[in-house]
C-alpha cells in the first residue's frame, strides 16, 4: 500500500481509497442488479386465474454444522476486527470489515442469532432448567464480552451488523453534549432490565419482538418497525449510532467489561503531543479530555457526598425495588398466560352476569381445547405474577444501584494529561486515530 | 499524488446522485406511508358501489347483467388492492435501493475526500462545571424516573392478583355461582344441596344432564356432589347427600333386591356411579376388565377389556387374596371413566367404553397389591401410588393422561385412598401413609403441609368434617388434625383402631369401625368416646354416611344401619346374602352394593 504522503493520513486520499469508492459504487450497482432481479422473480398474484392456497411451511432449524460455521465467522471476525483497530488502527478497513459483517450476519444470517438477543435465552436458561440453551448461543453471549473485557469494544466496531448498519447512515454527527448523553445513557439499563425481567419469566423475548433493523434485514418489517426504524436510521444520520448508544442492553455489558480491557485502542500510538486535532473527531462523544485542575468541590466536601451517596445507595436500591414490585401487574399484564387469565376471568364475569356470549377468541379457543381448567389458568397466572413481583423488586433495584453508581463514578477524582478513548463508552471505530498527527 | 479535477468531478456527481437518490427515497417513503394507508383502510368487497349492487342483485336476482356488473366490480376491486399491497412491497424494496445507493455514494465520497481534522478551537470543556452539572441531571432523572413509576404503579393497579386468587378459589362455593348464573346451563347440577348431611336433596342425580363447564370440560363440584363419583363418594369421604335411602332389604328373599347382577371377574373395588351408570371393575391373574352397567335394569351396557397398554408388565403382580387384581375403585368426571389395576395399568374410557388412553405406571412395588382408589378433581386425575420405590402422588390429564404434576413423597407403602375436601378456603387432597398426613393442592400437586402422626402399613382412608381430618391405622394411633395453614393434631386416642376400614365423621361426631367389627363414637372436636359397639363379624367394607344414618357392612354382607349420634341406636340389619368387601354407592333411593360374585341394587 502507498504511504501517506501528508502530515496526517487523514489528510491523504491514496490511490486504495479512491480504488475503494469506486469498488463501493460496483459492488452497490451489482446488488441492485440482483435486488431489481429478485424483484421480477415474484409477480403479483393473477387472480383471474384460479389461486391455489400455498402449502404453510414450516421453516427447518438451522443445520447444527452452520450453526458452528456462525460461532466460527463471529470468532474469526473478533480476531480479525480487533487485530485491524488495535495492531493496523485502521478506519478504512475497520469499515470494510463491518460492511462484511451487515452482509453475513445482518442479510445473510438475518440479524439472528445475535449476541443482543443471547442475552435473553441465557436469562431464560438461568431462571428456567428446563429450557435449553444451545452452545452456539452461549458462544456469541460470551464470545464479544470475553474480546471486550481484553481489547475493548472491538465488537462494536466491525462485527455488530447492528452498530455497522447504524454506522453507514454517521453522515453529520453532532455531538450530543455530555448532559444529554449522561442522561440517554440510563435507557439501556432500564431496556436491559426488562429484557432480563421478562425473559427470566418466560414472557417474551422483548429484544427480538422490538428489534428495529431484523425486519430491514429480513425485508419483512412491519409498518410500525419500518417507521421506528426509519427513525432511528434517520436520526442516525445527526446523532450517531443512536441504539448503540442509548438503547442496546448488550452495550450495557460490554461497557462494563470494556472498563477493564488492558489493551484497549488508544488514539495515539505514542505520547499525546496534546493538538487536540481529535478532539471533536469522534462522533459518539466518546474521548475523554485531559483534566489537569483541580475540582472546584473541595475534597472533604466530595468526601461527605461520598459517604452520603454510599448510605443513600442501599436506600436508591430498596426505593426504585419497591417501585419496581409495584409494576408487578403491569409488566404481567404482558404475559400471554396473565393475558390468558384475565380473558377467561372476564368471560367468567360476564356469563355470571347472564351478559350474552360473543365469539370465543383464539386464545379461548386454544385454552378450551387444551383441556386445562380454569383453575389451572388463574393460578399459572398468579405464579407468573409472583415472579414478576420478584423480579419488580430485583428489576427496580437493579436502576437503582446503576443510577447511584452512575452519580457515584461522576464523584471520583479525574486526573489525566492526554486526549484519550472513554474504555466504557468507546466502540473503537477507530476513527480518531486517523486524525492524530503522531504515527506508530 | 494526483488529485486533481477529475477527482473533483467524480465527487460532485456522487454528490448529485446521492442528492437524487436521497430525494427518490424521500418521495418514495411517503408514497409508501400514503398507500400503507390506503391498503390499511380499503375494505374491498364492501364499497358503497359494491354494497348497491349487491343490494339490486337481491332484488332482481335473475338479472345476468347486474351478476356480471358485480363480478367485474369485485375483480377490480380485487386487483385495486393487490397492486396496492405489490406497490407498498415494491416501494420497499425501490427505497432500500435508493438508500444504498445514498449510503454508496456519501461512503465513496467520505472515502475519496476526507475531511480535514477541526483545528483546535475554543477552550477545552469546563469538565468539572460539566459534571456537577451531570450529576445533578441525573439526580433529577433518578427522581422523574421514580415519580414515573410511581404513577403507572398507580394508575395500572387494580388488584389483578386478588382476583385471580378469588377466581382460583371460587370452585369451592361454586354453589353460590352456579344457581342461575348461567356460567353453567340450567339443570340439576345447579340445585342446592343437602344442608348438612342429612337435610334432603330434591334432585335426583339419575335424571342429570351432563351439565359441564362450558370454558374448561369438567363438572362443576356441585355436580360432582350429585353424583358418586369415586370410592366413598365425592371426596372419598364416606358421605353422601343423596336421600331416600333403602333402610331395609334383605338377599335371600329378595325384599327391596330391584336386581342382581353378576360381575363376570372378581374385584373388591367398590362401584362409582354417574347419572344412571354404575362403573366396576375386575380382574383375574391374565384378565382386566371394566364394566359398566345400567343402574335402572341391572344390565352390563359394555365391558371393556383392558389389555394391549404398552409397557404393561408381562409378570403377574404379587396380590393377596384379600386385596386382588382389581381393588381400587375407578372414578370418573362424566366425560370418561378411569380405573387401575394391580399391575399398574390405568385406562381412560370413554362412556360407551372405548379407549381414550391407557399406559402403565410400572409395576407397584407392593407386597399385597395395588389398591389405592382414582380420585378426580376438576379434569385432572389423582393417583396415590405409594409404592416401595419411588412413592409418588400425581395428577394427569384426563383428556390425553399427560401428566400435569407429580410430587415424589418420602413415605412407606399405604393402601389407603385420597380424599378431597372443600374447606371453605380451598381444595385441598389429603393423603394417608407413614409416617405422616399429608395435604396438597389437587391442581398443582403443592405440598401445603404435612404432620407425622401415622405409621405402619396405612390401610384405613381419611375422614373429614369441618376442618378436621381424622387418621386411624392399627398398632399406631387414631389423630383428630385441623387443617388449615397452621394444621395440629387435637386429640389422639389408641383405644380402638382400624386395619382395613376407614372412618367418617359428621360435624360433631367420629365413626370408627375396626377390621374385626367394633363401632365407636366419638366427639369429633374434643375426642371423648360416647359409645362403642361390637357387631361381632369382621369388617372390611368402609362405613357410609347418609341421611344422618352409618352404613356399615362386614364381610359376611350383613349391613348394620345405625343413627349417627350420640348414642348408639341400630335401625336395622339387612343381609345381602353374600359376602362382601366393598363399600356401598348410593342414588337417590338407591343403595348399589358389590358382593363377592354379584352387584344389587336396592331400593323401595
Ligand atoms: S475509536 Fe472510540 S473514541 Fe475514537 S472515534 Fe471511535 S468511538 Fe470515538
Amino acid at each position: 500500500m502507498p504511504k501517506p504522503v501528508c502530515v496526517s493520513p487523514g489528510l491523504t486520499v491514496t490511490p486504495l481509497r479512491k480504488t475503494a469508492g469506486t469498488f463501493m459504487l460496483t459492488a452497490s450497482a451489482t446488488l441492485l442488479s440482483t435486488m431489481a432481479m429478485a424483484i421480477q422473480r415474484f409477480p403479483k398474484p393473477e387472480f383471474e386465474s384460479a389461486y391455489t392456497q400455498p402449502q404453510t411451511q414450516i421453516p427447518l432449524p438451522r443445520g447444527e454444522f452452520l450453526a458452528y460455521l456462525d460461532v466460527f465467522v463471529l470468532f474469526a471476525s473478533l480476531c480479525l476486527i480487533t487485530w485491524l483497530v488495535l495492531k493496523k488502527r485502521s478506519r478504512f478497513w475497520v469499515f470494510f470489515m463491518s460492511l462484511f459483517s451487515l452482509a453475513y450476519f445482518g442479510f445473510y444470517r438475518e440479524g439472528c442469532i445475535c449476541s443482543i438477543g443471547a442475552i435473553q435465552n441465557v436469562s431464560l436458561a438461568l431462571f428456567d432448567h428446563s429450557f435449553v440453551i444451545p452452545l452456539s448461543v452461549i458462544a456469541f453471549f460470551l464470545l464479544p464480552l470475553v474480546f471486550t473485557l481484553f481489547y475493548g469494544r472491538t465488537f462494536c466496531a466491525g462485527v455488530c451488523p447492528f452498530g455497522a448498519f447504524q454506522d453507514l447512515f454517521a453522515f453529520k454527527p453532532q455531538a450530543l453534549g455530555s448532559r444529554l448523553n449522561t442522561v440517554l445513557g440510563i435507557i439501556p439499563y432500564l431496556y436491559l432490565g426488562l429484557a432480563v425481567l421478562f425473559a427470566a419469566t418466560g414472557t417474551d423475548f422483548i429484544i427480538c419482538r422490538y428489534d428495529p433493523f431484523v425486519g430491514i434485514f429480513r425485508f419483512n418489517a412491519s409498518f410500525g418497525m419500518f417507521l421506528f426504524a426509519g427513525i432511528l436510521l434517520l436520526s442516525g444520520v445527526f446523532i450517531a449510532r443512536p441504539y448503540c448508544r442509548f438503547l442496546c442492553p448488550y452495550g450495557v455489558l460490554l461497557n462494563w467489561t470494556s472498563r477493564f480491557s488492558r489493551k484497549h485502542l488508544s488514539i495515539t500510538p505514542k505520547e499525546c503531543i496534546q493538538c487536540r486535532l481529535c478532539e471533536h473527531s469522534c462522533p459518539y462523544d466518546a474521548i475523554d479530555v485531559p483534566v489537569t485542575t483541580k475540582s472546584p468541590e473541595t475534597r472533604p466536601a466530595m468526601v461527605k457526598k461520598m459517604m452520603m451517596l454510599t448510605i443513600l445507595v442501599p436506600f436508591l436500591v430498596l426505593i426504585f425495588g419497591y417501585t419496581g414490585s409495584r409494576l408487578q401487574e403491569t409488566f404481567a399484564g404482558v404475559d400471554s398466560r396473565v393475558k390468558l387469565a384475565k380473558e377467561v376471568l372476564a368471560l367468567s364475569k360476564m356469563q355470571d352476569a347472564g351478559n350474552k356470549m360473543q365469539d370465543d377468541s383464539y386464545e379461548i379457543k386454544a385454552f378450551k381445547a387444551s383441556g386445562k381448567t380454569e383453575s389451572q389458568v388463574y393460578s399459572e397466572a398468579s405464579a407468573v405474577l409472583k415472579k414478576f413481583y420478584v423480579g419488580g423488586w430485583l428489576f427496580g433495584g437493579f436502576i437503582g444501584l446503576a443510577i447511584a453508581l452512575m452519580t457515584g463514578g461522576r464523584m471520583l477524582p479525574v486526573y489525566r494529561t492526554d486526549y484519550v478513548t472513554n474504555k466504557g463508552r468507546c466502540f473503537s471505530c477507530a476513527r480518531c486515530t486517523d486524525y492524530c498527527p503522531v504515527k506508530s | 499524488m494526483k488529485t486533481g479535477k477529475p477527482q473533483f468531478n467524480t465527487i460532485r456527481l456522487l454528490e448529485n446522485i446521492s442528492i437524487g437518490s436521497a430525494v427518490f427515497a424521500v418521495v418514495l417513503c411517503v408514497l409508501i406511508i400514503v398507500n400503507y394507508i390506503q391498503v390499511k383502510r380499503a375494505d374491498p368487497l364492501n364499497t358503497p358501489a359494491m354494497s348497491a349492487l349487491v343490494e339490486k342483485l337481491q332484488n332482481d336476482p335473475g338479472n345476468e347483467q347486474i351478476r356480471q356488473e358485480v363480478r367485474t366490480l369485485d375483480l377490480l376491486a380485487r386487483k385495486a388492492f393487490f397492486t396496492a399491497q405489490w406497490q407498498v412491497r415494491t416501494g420497499g424494496y425501490l427505497l432500500f435501493i435508493s438508500i444504498l445507493l445514498l449510503v454508496s455514494c456519501v461512503k465513496a465520497i467520505e472515502l475519496m475526500q476526507v475531511k480535514l481534522p477541526d483545528a483546535p478551537y475554543g477552550k477545552p470543556a469546563l469538565f468539572w462545571e460539566n459534571r456537577i452539572l451531570k450529576r445533578r441531571w441525573l439526580v433529577y432523572s433518578g427522581a422523574g424516573l421514580f415519580v414515573l413509576t410511581l404513577l403507572l404503579a398507580w394508575l395500572t393497579h387494580n388488584d389483578m392478583g386478588k382476583d385471580l386468587e378469588t377466581a382460583g378459589n371460587r370452585e369451592p362455593q361454586s354453589v353460590n355461582r352456579d344457581a342461575g348464573s348461567g356460567i353453567r346451563d340450567q339443570g340439576p347440577g345447579n340445585q342446592k344441596p343437602a344442608a348438612g348431611n342429612s337435610d334432603s336433596v330434591k334432585a335426583s342425580p339419575d335424571s342429570s344432564s351432563n351439565i359441564l363447564h362450558p370454558a374448561s370440560d369438567y363438572p362443576s363440584w356441585q355436580e360432582v356432589k350429585l353424583n358418586f363419583p369415586s370410592f366413598r363418594g365425592p371426596g372419598g369421604i364416606g358421605i353422601t347427600e343423596r336421600t331416600n335411602i333403602p333402610t331395609s332389604w334383605d338377599g335371600k328373599s329378595g325384599k327391596n333386591i330391584k336386581w342382581k347382577t353378576a360381575i363376570p371377574l372378581p374385584g373388591n373395588n367398590s362401584p362409582v356411579i354417574w347419572n344412571d351408570r354404575i362403573y366396576l371393575s375386575g380382574a383375574s391373574e391374565s384378565k382386566r376388565e371394566v364394566y359398566c352397567i345400567d343402574a335402572l335394569s341391572g344390565k352390563i351396557l359394555w365391558t371393556s377389556t383392558v389389555d394391549k397398554i404398552q409397557g404393561s408388565p408381562s409378570q403377574v403382580p404379587g396380590v393377596s387374596k384379600e386385596t386382588g387384581f382389581a381393588a381400587p375403585s375407578l372414578t370418573t368426571e362424566g366425560i370418561r371413566v378411569y380405573a387401575i389395576f394391580a399391575n399398574g395399568d390405568l385406562i381412560a374410557l370413554d362412556m360407551d367404553g372405548k379407549k381414550v388412553w391407557a399406559k402403565n405406571l410400572g409395576m407397584p412395588a407392593n407386597h399385597y397389591g395395588h389398591s389405592s382408589s382414582l380420585i378426580m378433581y376438576r379434569n385432572i386425575l389423582i393417583i396415590q401410588y405409594d409404592q416401595r420405590s419411588g412413592p409418588a402422588v400425581m395428577g394427569l390429564s384426563g383428556k390425553t393422561g399427560e401428566q400435569v404434576w407429580k410430587t415424589s413423597r418420602n413415605v412407606k407403602i399405604s393402601w389407603a385412598s385420597p380424599a378431597l375436601v372443600n374447606t371453605g378456603k380451598r381444595m385441598e387432597l389429603l393423603l394417608s401413609a407413614e409416617p405422616c398426613v399429608a395435604c396438597y393442592d389437587p391442581l398443582t400437586g403443592k405440598e401445603l403441609w404435612k404432620l407425622d402422626c401415622i405409621s405402619g402399613e396405612v390401610g384405613p382412608s381419611l375422614a373429614y368434617a369441618k376442618g378436621i381430618v381424622f387418621s386411624v391405622n392399627e398398632y399406631s394411633n387414631l389423630s383428630a388434625i385441623s387443617t388449615g395453614e397452621t394444621p395440629k393434631v387435637l386429640w389422639e386416642n389408641n383405644e380402638y383402631l382400624s386395619d382395613v376400614p376407614s372412618p367418617v365423621a359428621t360435624d360433631k361426631y367420629l365413626f370408627l369401625l375396626t377390621s374385626y367389627g367394633t363401632a365407636v363414637c366419638y366427639d369429633a372436636a374434643a375426642g371423648t368416646k360416647y359409645w362403642e359397639h361390637d357387631f361381632g363379624n369382621p369388617v372390611y367394607s368402609s362405613p357410609m354416611l347418609a341421611e344422618g344414618r352409618v352404613y356399615i357392612m362386614d364381610k359376611k354382607g350383613v349391613m348394620y344401619i345405625i343413627k349417627a349420634g350420640k348414642e348408639f341406636s341400630m335401625l336395622g340389619q339387612c343381609p345381602l346374602g353374600e359376602g362382601s368387601f366393598c363399600t356401598p354407592a348410593f342414588t337417590n333411593g338407591h343403595i348399589f352394593l358389590r358382593g363377592d360374585k354379584n352387584l344389587y341394587c336396592i331400593g323401595k
